[in-house]
């Protein structure tokens, strides 16, 4: 018991503190962790990420929202079409064969790693276009200086669009799809980059949460599985937020978007093997 | 959002946020030493269940959980650990819902209205399977 509880934490544990090192959270090493190490099934490997990515949302956001980065309106109008997605998409997940999820991994780790690559929008707006000023979409951020300067928002069909699919992946596949959707808030929506991690940080929970809450009502999460995951990544995030500021994530990135195409060429091989 | 709402969120949320993690996570602590307390082969068994494919659907009413955690059933208690876990998004959402709603902006109260409708549609989509 203590054999493969110890490789649970340890797996759960380096999954949350990389997952925090490299923003990307903790779903996208989880899973595939689970699949190839521990040798579960792709549904179990799934539900017990997705409890484990609301955990870890829910610690990281606790800063970003006290510290006002977080655009709650544009969060609370992206959150209607992530939850769509991510509700159809955990209900979907249990009718998908686990092939075919692993190859949509696959792809996704592959969109990670090209996201994670670090280009970003252009400089913020000044001011929203018409649809997202109606919503009252934009805010204002802390300059270098300590003044607030006010930034706009634009694109809000497409962005919405996006994360459409955003929670369709995320409900899948059990991953928070944060990198899609800091995507589709930096390079469509033209959010500030902070403000797009922050927000993208807070939805995160909301879209997983609404997964997970499928497969809890479904009883497709395995408790022996999920419980000793969530307990270690919540540890692992924790630390890894910690050591956030002592460590050069530019460095770090690489290494991170060479294991994520390593892990999609694994995953991707078992797929097409299996088919 | 205007400064008071804004204050409230900024104070209330993390304690939110921090108080059900820590029930969750009391809880979750609490359903794996009831694990450990069974006797040897439950848990080695259980996962070998779930490698196998065997015990993952497990759909079961809120009494029969509650009653066998009380008895000290590690799986039911590890249930509850995990289900105050996933409440931490219906919070958040339910919260801003209401600061919206103090505020009086229409638009997102129906906003988040729906979001909220889209956690519950979940657990209904899951128990019909």
């Amino acid at each position: 018991m203590l054999r493969i509880l110890g490789g649970l934490f340890a797996l759960a544990i380096s999954a949350g503190f990389v997952g925090a090192l490299s923003g990307l959270g903790g779903g996208v090493f989880i899973v595939p962790g689970l699949v190839i190490l521990a040798h579960v099934p792709m549904q179990v490997a799934v539900g017990a990420s997705l409890i484990s990515v609301v955990a870890t949302s829910a610690g990281a956001s606790v800063a970003f929202v006290r510290d006002g980065w977080t655009n709650l309106r544009v969060a609370m109008i992206l959150e209607c079409a992530t939850v769509t997605g991510a509700v159809s998409g955990a209900y979907m997940a249990g009718l998908v064969p686990a092939r075919v999820l692993e190859l949509l991994f696959a792809l996704m780790m592959l969109q990670s790693a090209y996201f994670s690559m670090g280009r970003h929008g252009d400089e913020m707006l000044s001011r929203s276009d018409p649809l997202c000023a109606w919503f009252r979409l934009g805010g204002e951020v802390p300059g270098d200086d300590g003044t607030m300067t006010p930034y706009g928002v634009a694109n809000l069909p497409a962005g919405a669009t996006l994360m459409v699919v955003a929670g369709l992946m995320s409900g899948l596949l059990g991953i928070g799809a944060g990198a899609l959707k800091v995507a589709a808030m930096d390079y469509l929506m033209r959010l500030p980059l902070k403000v797009s991690s922050a927000t993208s940080n807070f939805m995160i929970g909301v879209t997983a949460g609404a997964g997970a809450m499928v497969f809890l009502a479904r009883g497709d999460i395995a408790t022996s599985v999920a419980a000793p995951v969530a307990l270690g990544v919540t540890a692992g995030a924790l630390a890894g937020s910690r050591a956030l500021p002592h460590v050069n994530v530019q460095a770090l990135r690489l290494l991170f978007v060479a294991i994520l195409v390593l892990i999609a060429i694994e995953m991707g091989w078992r797929a097409i093997a299996g088919l | 959002m205007a400064d008071e709402e804004d204050r409230i969120l900024r104070v209330w949320t993390p304690v939110i946020l921090r108080t059900i993690l820590i029930a969750a996570t009391a809880a979750l602590t609490g359903g794996m030493l009831a694990m450990a307390a069974q006797p040897s082969g439950y848990y080695i068994g259980r996962f070998r269940a779930v490698q196998a494919g065997i015990a993952i659907r497990q759909q079961q009413d809120w009494s029969s959980i509650v009653s066998a955690a009380v008895r000290g059933d590690p799986h039911s208690i590890l249930t509850i650990g995990l289900t105050i876990l996933t409440l931490v998004p219906l919070g958040r959402v339910a919260f801003t819902f209401f600061l919206f709603l103090k505020q009086g902006d229409i638009i997102f109260v129906l906003a988040t209205a729906y979001v909220l409708a889209g956690l519950v549609a979940g657990v209904m989509l899951g128990r019909i399977g």
